[in-house]
């Protein structure tokens, strides 16, 4: 095929220019640099795929509208507020009246983390299965353990963007419309550790829980029903629990419930009073919903490495 | 026979050569690749910067199995005790379905573990090393195994860097390779609209992108027309001969894989046949069936009388064909028996055929 445009040696006219003729195979000399890279490859991929970003068009559909939705309260926040300081004294009581905050953000933006999860996790590895991609991944530089970390790194890193970027824009709306910049700063800075820490557990709960679900199926809806289910059925049945037996047994409910645990994680943060009744009445510390969401993340990764050490590829 | 040593392979070899596909052969010792075994690359090809390039001690085999056995958790046995060497070269791999080929690539690949026995690529333990062999070995799975949605471009320069290329050269490597096994601008098409040919390229390119010292192919003409099966054939062979790449070939087919391997490995029931260079095999004129409308036991029996190796296959009398005498001396079979000759045609060999007579105690293909 490309054989036949190959210069020849010796005095053949010379080969008009532009057109293509075949160079031979070239070897590569060049570095090599292993699993580490590889890995690190991956990770990128995957974070930048959470997002469409090397996709199709229709492939960004999903994530950015949600990211879109995550991002819309927050810029109306700050709109209103730098709008309300404008008018003097009354911006500082729609600042205190405003609904949203930083310590309310995250339960205005844990469905949109729901639903991303529910949407993006089942096509970040029911893909590679369902089209038996694995055997090229896996014959690579890269272990079956390797893959699944650095697809579940991606993941929660994606999430972490979803989460932090209302945040971000909140601190920074919220500091920068300050009349007195020292002031704004005072305020608002304070605000960022909370706002990280629980940017991180919802992620890291969210995101290893979908990945465990997600790598158990190639069948995308499946998949997707799976962890929506996983989001919407505990709560309910941690408020059944409540309403049918004993407060001793129904605490315990509380902390099988993905929801309900990182709404309790936002309030020991944030050191304000959980606004779910649920959780009101379990009367957990809140030490302990940080303890059971690191077991719950740390349990998802387990189980999705080991479906990545048995999985046939 | 389970645990004898065989050795195949050459080595070195001289380059296929024909007038039809005049490419340049690459620099350095032709159809073996410089750095093969600790060879010093020459100075004009090395880069400024000492690449990691795998290499190991020579005298070693490419490949060495030893009592290789793998048992599946249902009572399956792919590989048996399986015992062999092979060398740089187009190693053909033969057996028929369910043999253990695609197991014994796996294996090699540590996409799977061995129940017992020991193998090693490049003098690497496959089951501690899996990592570094796979740096330098591409694989072409048997199955389907692309995205529909990404294109040729985008999985092939994922996988490059999947295999530890950096970027650039991961993109690079791409575009070349692509070229070469044939995709042009449907490389930038997502997969799905492809046809089972290009799909069977794009496979090929991600198993070389990387510039592999070893080829596992599983099965390339799967799925192929007889033009495309030609083309992939091509393509496997100037893999071997030409890019100085040892290139090992899973088939099923014998008629197909002798056409471009030096060497053959036939397995049976996860047993090895035969290992052995092509040539041994070739220098035999074939088979040739002779049908009659009857009387078919008469002619063999005749046959075997007058010294010809001959038996019986149906209403045809199979003939090894050793030389050209032979087919006087079936005309004077068939006249003296007065028999009624329907027609005589080579026989598209078979792997019992292939192995019957060379091995008598062996283990006949059941």
């Amino acid at each position: 095929m490309t054989a036949d445009a190959t210069p020849r040696p010796g005095g053949d006219p010379p080969i008009p220019s532009g057109s293509i003729y075949d160079l031979g195979y070239r070897g590569y000399d060049g570095p090599r640099l292993g699993r580490r890279h590889a890995v690190g490859a991956l990770f990128t991929h995957t974070l930048l795929s959470c997002y469409g970003i090397g996709r199709g068009g229709r492939a960004k559909i999903i994530p950015f509208v949600l990211a879109g939705i995550a991002v819309l309260p927050a810029v109306i926040a700050v709109g209103l507020v730098a709008l309300a300081r404008q008018a003097g004294q009354a911006g500082e009581f729609i600042t205190d009246a405003s609904p949203i905050r930083y310590e309310t953000y995250f339960e205005i933006v844990g469905q949109i983390v729901a639903l991303f999860c529910a949407a993006q996790a089942p096509e970040l590895l029911g893909r590679d299965q369902r089209y038996s991609v694995l055997s090229l991944y896996f014959s690579r530089a890269l272990e079956r353990t390797d893959y699944a970390i650095a697809k579940l790194g991606g993941f929660v890193v994606a999430l972490l963007a979803l989460v932090l970027a209302p945040q971000i824009i909140l601190v920074l709306g919220l500091t920068l419309s300050s009349p007195d910049l020292a002031e704004g700063l005072g305020e608002n800075l304070p605000k960022v550790p909370p706002i990280l820490a629980q940017a991180v557990t919802l992620s890291a709960v969210f995101g290893s829980l979908s990945l465990a679900i997600a790598a158990f199926t190639p069948r995308r809806a499946y998949a997707t029903a799976g962890i929506i289910a996983s989001f919407i059925i505990p709560p309910v049945v941690a408020e059944i629990a409540r309403e049918v037996t004993s407060r001793d047994i129904s605490r315990w409910f509380v902390l099988a419930s993905p929801p309900d645990v990182i709404g309790a994680t936002n309030a020991f943060f944030f050191d304000i009073r959980p606004d779910s009744s649920v959780i009101a009445a379990a009367r957990h510390p809140g030490e302990l919903y940080l303890v059971v969401a690191a077991l719950a993340v740390a349990a998802c990764t387990g189980i999705l490495i080991r479906r990545y050490q048995r999985i046939s590829a | 026979m389970v645990g004898t040593r065989f050795r195949c392979g050459l080595g070195r070899r001289e380059p296929h050569r024909d007038g039809r596909n005049p490419v340049p052969v690459r620099l350095g010792a032709p159809g073996a690749r410089p750095g093969w075994s600790g060879d010093p690359r020459g100075p004009d090809r090395s880069p400024p910067h000492a690449p990691r390039r795998i290499t190991y001690p020579s005298g070693v085999p490419l490949i060495a199995l030893r009592e290789l056995t793998k048992r599946y958790n249902g009572g399956v046995t792919a590989l048996d005790g399986l015992t062999v060497d092979i060398e740089p070269g187009i190693v053909g791999l033969v057996g028929s379905n369910g043999a253990g080929k695609s197991t014994l690539l796996k294996i090699l690949l540590g996409l799977i573990d061995a129940t017992s026995g020991e193998a090693t690529v490049m003098d690497l333990d496959v089951r501690t090393h899996g990592t570094e062999i796979r740096q330098f070995v591409g694989y072409m799975p048997e199955h389907d195994a692309l995205p529909p949605d990404a294109t040729a471009t985008d999985l092939v320069a994922h996988l490059a860097r999947m295999s530890g290329l950096p970027t650039t050269a991961a993109r690079e490597r791409t575009a070349e390779v692509l070229r070469h096994v044939g995709l042009y601008e449907e490389r930038y098409r997502a997969i799905g609209g492809y046809s089972t040919g290009m799909k069977q390229r794009v496979k090929l390119a991600q198993a070389l992108v990387h510039d592999p010292r070893l080829l596992l192919l599983d099965e390339p003409t799967n799925g192929l027309d007889p033009s495309g099966r030609d083309e992939m054939l091509e393509l496997v062979r100037r893999t071997g001969a030409e890019f100085g790449i040892a290139v090992v070939v899973a088939s099923h087919l014998l008629g197909e894989i002798e056409r471009v391997c030096d060497h053959l490995v036939a397995i049976e029931g996860g047993q090895l046949l035969r290992a052995a260079p092509l040539d041994t095999f070739t220098q035999r004129t074939g088979l040739v069936a002779i049908e009659v409308e009857e009387g078919a036991e008469r002619l063999a029996a005749t046959l075997v009388g007058r010294g010809v190796e001959a038996r019986l296959d149906g209403r045809a009398v199979v003939v090894d064909v050793r030389d050209e005498g032979f087919y006087d001396l079936a005309r004077d079979a068939l006249v003296d028996l007065d028999l009624a000759l329907v027609r005589i045609e080579p026989r598209r060999r078979h792997l019992e055929d292939l192995f019957r007579d060379e091995e008598p105690g062996e283990v006949p293909a059941a």
